[in-house]
């Protein structure tokens, strides 16, 4: 196997390195709230020139393609290789910057000085883009110091939601140390860095982490939980969520993969938390009886199973109140609030609320809309 | 009485002043001077008219905050504030600057109703700035400038008045070179310090097309084919939503969005001819 790796590599071109690399970083999202420069097939945005530094790892995690021992092909890029391709991108106008990934380089210390490299080399270049790096779980705090200097994003992926499921999942690195230290360290020096360039300098975003969902049994409940709890201690913004597929010949190559739309209803809620003030216990009634997210938009569950909160009074409510009115969002509530009174439903549709879902929880000078339960009580 | 004021935002908000002071009269705008002249000679009332933001001496904000209040009107954290908003609105096809200043005084110094769309001529102003930061957007996003010279530049068509404001974007993004933005027959020039001009000024369209054009970039476009392919993922496609976000219009932006379309539209083949001469 080991011949394998090293023909395959030593016979790459460029072009055929970089596109094994790239591929081990389509599952990560790289979200920075700028400009995208293209869309895939799928409908992610493309906004940063996203590789590994090397898909060959001495990690173990049993969900993953690039784990130590599997047989696939390996590849790596020089930090000149990678610079040379994200300048010719930007330039082009084809990205905004650099996401870096890598599999671990012996270990998580080695890993980052390598990253940093390519880092420290754009940056001594004159690169102004967008540097996102991913580093690797045990990352110690000087080159995270160091990483904060040059890279406008960095963080830890958490994987999971506790220490038991980390050690099934990723048995070379401790949840507590390795991960949850780091989010600690990382909020930090999140901090600490805005502090300094204020605002009008250059971007540093916030503290952020993955989950792979799916791979293992943790249901919604644990998730969303584990989501606020990380958004009140690590100041986590915002959470990405990585539906889990089976890779062949690692030991979780007969689990099932987990649905798309589960993916979707994780997001969903994790806005809930960010934008809408709600917090974890707001969803209990949500789940269903294992703890599991429906395929159903949570928003208007939620709103479904608290009947005694509607309907609002648009002209009445408070800002609160409209947001859990399902099609009322934060912009359309403020707006709502601003511009009262509202006489009808079209003012409503031009300010961006969708009618149609809003309909059924809102009261307008009066005139709802008439349910079963209504009628029941008319009569 | 008319009012005759430039069309920029410091002429909408003087002529806006001034029609509050005297509510009946006509208004009437004009990009230059000669302009403002050919239009007054040819309405034939050459007296009694106010000329309004030819000079530029007035503090925006100043005026801004005396029309329209001073509380912050934004309802949506990337809605621009109120200069921004009437400079955007005014570099829109449709946009008639007349309009604009008697909707701004309809609303008898409450911002909100700039920002709110409550009523039919707030959302239509309001789309109308909505629909110019979507095509300057869509301009970062999927325009892809080549070097010529020396200097990197693209050709940009847009109904609207943006090319100034993607040169100004582009420039930010390249410090380290000057750039040319060809909008018809005006090339807004940024960084221009490094080719003897202005840092930000324009120039006719002839003086950047007359260099000589080299274009380098095969092998970087199939470079970033390779990366595109290798971003999708086969059993997540969706085709109405990538639709949505990367609309037929941006195709025309550049050679390689027009690809990247495609691909969006009929999926990225997994398989070649050679393949199956293998």
């Amino acid at each position: 196997m080991t011949s394998r790796h090293t023909v395959n590599e030593h016979h790459m071109t460029l072009t055929e390195r970089m596109k094994v690399l790239s591929e081990g970083t389509k599952y990560d999202s790289c979200n920075q709230s700028a400009v995208c420069h293209a869309f895939g097939p799928d409908g992610r945005c493309i906004q940063l020139y996203k590789t590994l530094l090397t898909n060959s790892c001495s990690g173990e995690c049993s969900y993953c393609p690039n784990r130590c021992g599997r047989d696939s092909v390996k590849a790596s890029l020089t930090p000149e290789e990678i610079t040379k391709i994200t300048w010719s991108f930007y330039r082009k106008n084809a990205i905004e910057g650099l996401f870096l990934s890598s599999g671990v380089i012996g270990d998580a210390e080695n890993t980052a000085e390598k990253q940093l490299e390519v880092a420290r080399l754009l940056r001594n270049q004159g690169f102004t883009g967008y540097i996102h790096m991913r580093v690797m779980p045990g990352t110690p705090l000087y080159l995270l110091e160091e990483i904060a200097d040059y890279a406008n994003k960095f963080g830890v992926n958490a994987e999971t939601t506790s220490s038991v499921n980390y050690s099934e999942i990723c048995p070379n690195f401790d949840y507590k140390s390795d991960v949850l230290q780091r989010l600690k360290w990382t909020r930090d020096l999140i901090n600490k860095k805005r502090k300094e360039v204020g605002y009008g300098g250059r971007i540093v975003g916030a503290n952020d982490t993955q989950f792979v969902v799916g791979a293992l049994s943790e249901p919604d409940r644990e998730i969303v939980q584990t989501v606020d709890k990380f958004m009140d201690k690590y100041e986590l913004r915002r959470p990405y969520f990585m539906s889990f597929d089976p890779v062949p010949s690692t030991p979780l190559e007969n689990n099932p993969s987990s649905p798309q739309w589960r993916e979707i209803r994780l997001y969903q809620t994790s806005y809930l938390l960010k934008d809408y003030g709600l917090k974890a216990f707001d969803f209990d009634m949500v789940y269903d009886d294992n703890g599991f997210l429906m395929d159903s938009d949570p928003k208007i569950l939620l709103a479904q199973s608290h009947p005694e909160r509607f309907p609002v009074n648009i002209n009445s409510a408070s800002l609160n109140e409209l947001l859990l009115v399902p099609g009322i969002g934060p912009v359309g509530a403020n707006r709502i609030v601003r511009s009262r009174p509202i006489s009808s439903e079209k003012e409503l549709m031009r300010m961006g609320v969708v009618i149609s879902r809003a309909r059924p929880f809102i009261e307008i000078n009066g005139k709802r809309q008439t349910n079963l339960a209504s009628f029941m009580e008319a009569s | 009485m008319i009012i005759a004021f430039k069309k920029n935002v410091e002429g909408v908000l003087l002529a806006c002043h001034e029609l509050r002071e005297s509510p009946g009269s006509d208004l009437i705008y004009a990009d230059t001077l000669d302009e403002l002249k050919s239009k007054i000679s040819f309405s034939g009332f050459e007296d009694d008219v106010w000329t309004l933001g030819f000079k530029p001496v007035t503090n925006c904000s100043d005026l801004a905050t005396r029309i329209l209040g001073k509380r912050k009107s934004r309802m949506f954290q990337r809605d621009p504030g109120v200069e921004k908003y009437i400079d955007l609105v005014l570099r829109h096809s449709s946009c008639s600057p007349v309009e604009l200043v008697h909707f701004i005084c309809s609303c008898a110094g409450n911002a909100d109703q700039l920002y709110s769309g409550k009523s039919p001529t707030g959302k239509r102003f309001y789309n109308y700035m909505r629909d110019v930061t979507r095509a300057y957007h869509r301009l970062c996003m999927f325009a892809r400038p080549d070097f010529v010279n020396g200097i990197l530049t693209v050709e940009v068509n847009s109904p609207h008045r943006i090319g100034d404001m993607f040169c100004r974007w582009l420039a930010g993004k390249n410090p380290d070179l000057p750039v040319s933005v060809i909008e018809n027959d005006i090339a807004w020039i940024g960084n221009g310090r490094y080719i003897g001009l202005e840092n930000f000024t324009n120039v006719r369209s002839s003086f950047i097309q007359s260099l000589s054009f080299s274009r380098e970039d095969d092998e970087l476009d199939q470079l970033w084919d390779v990366y595109y392919d290798s971003q999708m993922i086969e059993n997540r496609r969706n085709k109405r939503h990538a639709k949505q976000l990367q609309p037929k219009s941006s195709a025309s932006v550049s050679e390689m969005s027009r690809r990247d379309r495609y691909k969006v539209e009929r999926g990225i083949a997994n398989c070649t001819l050679d393949e199956f001469n293998a």
